[in-house]
């Protein structure tokens, strides 16, 4: 039955998946063989770097927006199945409640790694032409330096944390919605208001913690003297982040659960 | 042979409102139960109950023995009064949504059910009139081999000729073992199908009788015993 349940959750908005993912590849390839390519970094002039400016936020752009995007098809397939109109069918399939979580907490993490597999091809596929990498590699002993590690490692960290924090993503927006529909005239409104909520408690948490360490302010790094402290630092403070990120989603998991289990009430 | 439905002072409150309150109830097997009331009597809230869409906030209900959960669900073929299906499905993606969910669902009884309807199977649902989509959610619950059909509201959004033919496909595609109970206001639309009653005033069960006992005890039809109750 998970297999199943996972199954009609990835076919619901796969289309809107795959056609906003392919807008961005497509960007990707534009801008690689019709931008990028043409551009000399030996030059100096403002030109170039005001260019290069635009592209970039071009492209961030591109990126919140599919990033978005799969982040809404992940809600909206939980919202829609579960607390409108479809639910009367969804929760009365012969399956509990707790498999429907699972279901979804695990078709949504599919959602979310392919998208950040697809958004990590798309950046690769920007950045290794010829010219980039020889820019790259031109400045490449002082990135290493001052970060204290080769940007490809910091970049292989990253992308794990960012996995990571896709599951806990996935729960928390689980968490807010089945919070949202406690409060039957206003369910939108409500998961609004439990990820405003649950946003400021856990920075608040996120700066207790950070702070009882001595992270922040940068306390014990406040000199950074080199490159190695500096990434000891950010590594240090991902970590934390990302320890106080599992805790929250554990305990939102656990809410979300007898929420699921005990107040559901559809209209 | 135990109720295939059963209730045990059943109380369900909503903040302080009581939607049902020491409900006591039990329902046997192979008979059409219409379950009567006026509009917030707690007809869904007993229906929302049955399929576990709700929990008791008090007492206990029983299907074929078991608090409603998984097991449950496989033998309990429900249709809600309200659009449940994704609007941009089509009517064969409903039909293998139904086959891959519920191993008692049978494909040759829907397909029967469709093809007297003229339902086109490569439709999307949004296409569809309303009619045709109760229609439609009908034949699904209809095509299920179950123990318990729960509809509620089956013949509310339709015309009458269409009316006629809903109670035709539910007289005929249940399995005589079975038990349906009716949630409805149109009485004298399904009184002729009924084998019994069971009218619902403000959250409590008011009468348990078969439309035999109804016509003999009180010399009234139940439509007509239904207005006489339930004056406003």
């Amino acid at each position: 039955m998970l297999g199943k349940l996972i199954k009609y959750d990835l076919k619901y908005g796969a289309k809107i998946f795959i056609l906003v993912h392919a807008i961005l590849l497509a960007a990707c390839i534009f801008g690689r063989f019709f931008f990028l390519d043409h551009l000399d970094f030996g030059r100096t002039d403002s030109i170039v770097v005001s260019s290069l400016a635009i592209f970039v936020s071009v492209m961030l752009f591109l990126y919140i927006v599919v990033c978005f995007c799969t982040w809404l098809i992940i809600a909206a397939r939980f919202y829609r199945s579960l607390f409108t109109g479809e639910g009367y069918l969804s929760w009365t399939f012969p399956v509990s409640g707790v498999l429907h979580l699972w279901a979804k907490i695990l078709s949504g993490c599919i959602w979310f790694f392919l998208d950040c597999f697809i958004c990590a091809a798309g950046i690769i596929l920007l950045v290794t032409g010829s010219n980039v990498r020889d820019a790259y590699f031109a400045i490449a002993p002082e990135v290493t330096e001052y970060f204290g590690m080769p940007p490809g490692t910091f970049a292989s960290v990253f992308f794990i944390y960012m996995l990571v924090s896709c599951i806990c993503s996935v729960i928390s927006t689980y968490f807010c919605i089945a919070a949202g529909q406690l409060f039957p005239s206003h369910r939108i409104l409500g998961a609004l208001i439990a990820y405003f909520v649950y946003s400021f408690i856990s920075q608040l948490l996120a700066f207790a913690v950070l702070a009882a360490m001595r992270l922040f302010p940068a306390g014990a790094y406040t000199d950074m003297a080199s490159g190695i402290d500096a990434a000891r630092y950010t590594l240090s403070i991902m970590g934390v982040t990302l320890i106080i990120m599992v805790a929250v989603s554990v305990f939102q998991y656990i809410v979300t659960h007898i929420i699921m289990k005990k107040k559901v009430n559809l209209l | 042979m135990r109720p295939i439905l059963e209730c045990q002072s059943l109380t369900k409150k909503y903040g302080s409102d009581y939607a049902l309150f020491g409900v006591d109830l039990a329902l046997g097997r192979g008979q059409i139960v219409g379950l009567l009331g006026p509009n917030g009597s707690g007809k869904t809230t007993l229906i929302k109950l049955i399929n576990g869409l709700l929990t008791p906030t008090e007492g206990r209900i029983l299907v074929d023995g078991q608090a409603p959960g998984v097991e449950t669900k496989k033998i309990v073929s429900y249709l809600p009064d309200r659009d449940y299906l994704s609007r941009h499905m089509r009517v064969k993606d409903v039909l293998a949504y139904y086959m891959d969910f519920y191993k008692d669902f049978s494909a040759e009884n829907s397909s029967r059910m469709l093809d007297a309807l003229e339902i086109d199977r490569k439709a999307r649902l949004s296409s569809l009139s309303k009619g045709t989509k109760e229609k439609l959610q009908l034949v699904l619950v209809m095509s299920r081999n179950a123990d318990l059909y729960v509809l509620d509201e089956p013949i509310g959004g339709v015309d009458p000729a269409a009316r006629d033919y809903i109670l035709q496909t539910i007289l005929t595609n249940y399995n005589e073992n079975a038990t349906i109970l009716i949630s409805t206001h149109l009485i004298a639309d399904i009184e002729n199908v009924l084998d019994r009653v069971v009218f619902l005033s403000a959250g409590q069960v008011t009468l348990n009788a078969s439309v035999d006992e109804i016509r003999t005890d009180y010399g009234k039809s139940v439509d007509t015993l239904f207005r006489e109750v339930f004056k406003c």
